[in-house]
């Protein structure tokens, strides 16, 4: 497991995404974590102290696995140029089927009276 | 395993999920580019919630979710109702 700063964290985000177009997935997960053992956190809790929660996020295409974790700060950012990853990538997705549903329930309905226009 | 129908239904249930036990909750994503498919799963290792879709306009709104999700993660502790919790 590679634990990555954010942005070396997004390259190979990117990376991955582009070698896996052929075969295989690429799984992603989002996890909230304060990264401190349970001890810690009571003692944290007792001293009535915030604790501070960051992001863990874990990317895996089944052979390899990389991992970041996000704070407060830098969230937004990753949020964005995340967002930017995945609508760049995810290209595979079937754009809108309701003009074709349409289209079929018309020429449906004609079949019945008319043979539909064919060039 | 439940698979989830309606988005507006999963995002609802998801975020109760999550508000519930912040701890031990967590998203996960697939999305395998040949098939053409993205799976979308949230579990609290009790209770198990996705969501599977093949369309565009679906991973829109996924990426809607993830906007959600980071803000929920951020938060020190589970805010009441109101996610416009601006600073």
């Amino acid at each position: 497991m590679v634990l990555l700063q954010p942005d070396p964290f997004l390259n190979e985000l990117t990376s991955m995404f582009e070698r896996s177009t052929e075969t295989g997935s690429v799984w992603v997960t989002l996890k909230r974590s304060s990264l401190k053992s349970k001890v810690q956190r009571n003692k944290l809790k007792t001293a009535q102290q915030p604790i501070e929660y960051r992001c863990l996020i874990r990317a895996t295409n089944g052979k390899k696995t990389i991992s970041t974790s996000v704070g407060a700060k830098d969230h937004q950012r990753f949020q964005a140029s995340y967002a930017t990853i995945l609508k760049a990538h995810m290209t595979a997705l079937k754009k809108r089927e309701r003009k074709d549903r349409k289209k079929a329930a018309e020429d449906k309905k004609e079949s019945g009276s008319k043979k539909p226009k064919r060039a | 395993m439940v698979y989830i129908t309606s988005w507006d239904e999963f995002v609802e249930r998801t975020v109760q999920l999550f508000r519930a036990d912040p701890e031990s909750t967590r998203y996960c994503m697939k999305y395998r580019h040949w098939d053409g498919k993205l799976v979308l799963k949230v579990t609290d290792n009790k209770e198990c919630l996705k969501f599977k879709t093949d369309q565009a306009q679906d991973a829109k709104k996924m990426e809607k979710l993830n906007n959600i999700f980071f803000t929920l993660m951020m938060e020190a502790q589970p805010a009441k109702k109101g996610r416009g919790r601006k600073q």
